[in-house]
């Protein structure tokens, strides 16, 4: 008599794949969702206090706003999320130099930004429309400040990725990881902007 | 990772479907809004989550024959121990007091956290770690 009779403990099936999924690139994709939600009560804000201000008579928008240089702005940090994603394949394909050069690029476009909404908000404040002057002022500086800080905290996280290239030796997998997570957060900051660009400066 | 993605996929099926009707009823750009961008939540991770699993090709967790032991190997690389998001913590705590205290806090604050992220972005490239 056999010693062991029953199911087979070896499978004709293959062992699985040793590829697990990158989490640090899943992780950042879950917590941009969460960053969605966050843009979205900014967005409920918007039209909640739009319809409110509307419903009372008031102006909407109550302030001159510089369609097109703010239209010229948006085209710039739009380009930056093609210049970063060549970056992208250059890291994907480990070319260090290349992928530095497109995300300096990235990065002045994106100061360049920032810096045009210091522009337009002097501009603003100039005509008394500040934080505290009306609703709509309160609405425009939060929604698009909020933004900008995003912007800020993606031209810190670019000298960051950067940095991580110059202090190594070597380019190495988890270095190409670091630079296509702040691609993905760069391309979400970049979307949002779009939305927050036609909410507020085109169906106003 | 499939069912992972396809679950998140139907979630955002459903929004877009209580977004429609919601936005039909009411009129509401508010709520509509929210909702819609609640659909992007959905699909955002529901995309990335197939999109992922068709890279990395067949895996332990859809497939009903896996053994527990299919699912072994490195998963990451998770720091042992580290002071700095604590460091980061406090910095950033600091700099939301400075709300209430004054600028120069908040300013000092903000000092404070950009020198604990960058302790920490780098911990591992410095010192023993130095590659």
């Amino acid at each position: 008599m056999l010693p062991v009779a029953t199911a087979s403990a070896v499978t004709a099936k293959t062992a699985h794949s040793s590829r697990r999924p990158n989490l640090v690139s899943v992780g950042t994709i879950v917590w941009l969702s969460s960053e969605l939600m966050f843009f979205a009560a900014l967005f409920a804000m918007y039209f909640t206090i739009r319809s409110v201000s509307l419903g009372q008579g008031l102006k909407w928008p109550d302030a001159h706003l510089n369609v097109p240089f703010a239209l010229f702005n948006t085209i710039i940090l739009v380009l930056s999320s093609v210049t970063c994603q060549l970056g992208v394949w250059a890291a994907e394909k480990g070319q260090v130099k290349k992928l530095r050069f497109w995300y300096i690029v990235s990065f002045l476009m994106g100061a360049w930004f920032i810096g045009g909404q210091v522009v337009e908000y002097l501009e603003l404040a100039a005509q008394h429309t500040t934080l505290s002057s009306s609703a709509y002022g309160s609405v425009f500086y939060l929604t698009t400040g909020f933004h900008g800080l995003h912007v800020t905290g993606g031209l810190i996280a670019f000298l960051f990725m950067l940095g991580r290239t110059y202090a190594a030796k070597r380019f190495t997998h988890e270095q190409a990881t670091s630079a296509i997570v702040v691609s993905y957060y760069w391309h979400f900051v970049d979307v949002v902007w779009i939305a927050l660009f036609l909410t507020i400066y085109f169906i106003q | 990772m499939k069912v992972q993605g396809w679950m998140f996929l139907l979630c955002g099926v459903f929004f877009a479907a209580v977004d429609l009707v919601y936005w039909f009823w009411s009129k509401d750009p508010t709520g509509t809004t929210a909702l819609g961008i609640t659909v992007g939540l959905a699909f955002m991770i529901g995309y990335y989550l197939l999109y992922t699993a068709a890279r990395i090709g067949p895996q332990p967790e859809d497939d009903k024959q896996a053994e527990v032991a299919d699912g072994a190997g490195e998963i990451g690389f998770y720091s042992p121990h580290s002071w700095w998001p604590l460091f980061v913590g406090l910095a950033a705590a600091l700099t939301f007091f400075g709300f209430v205290i004054g600028w120069w806090l908040f300013m000092i604050g903000v000092a404070l956290t950009i020198l604990a992220t960058i302790g920490w972005v780098f911990q591992y490239y410095r010192g023993n770690f130095a590659h």
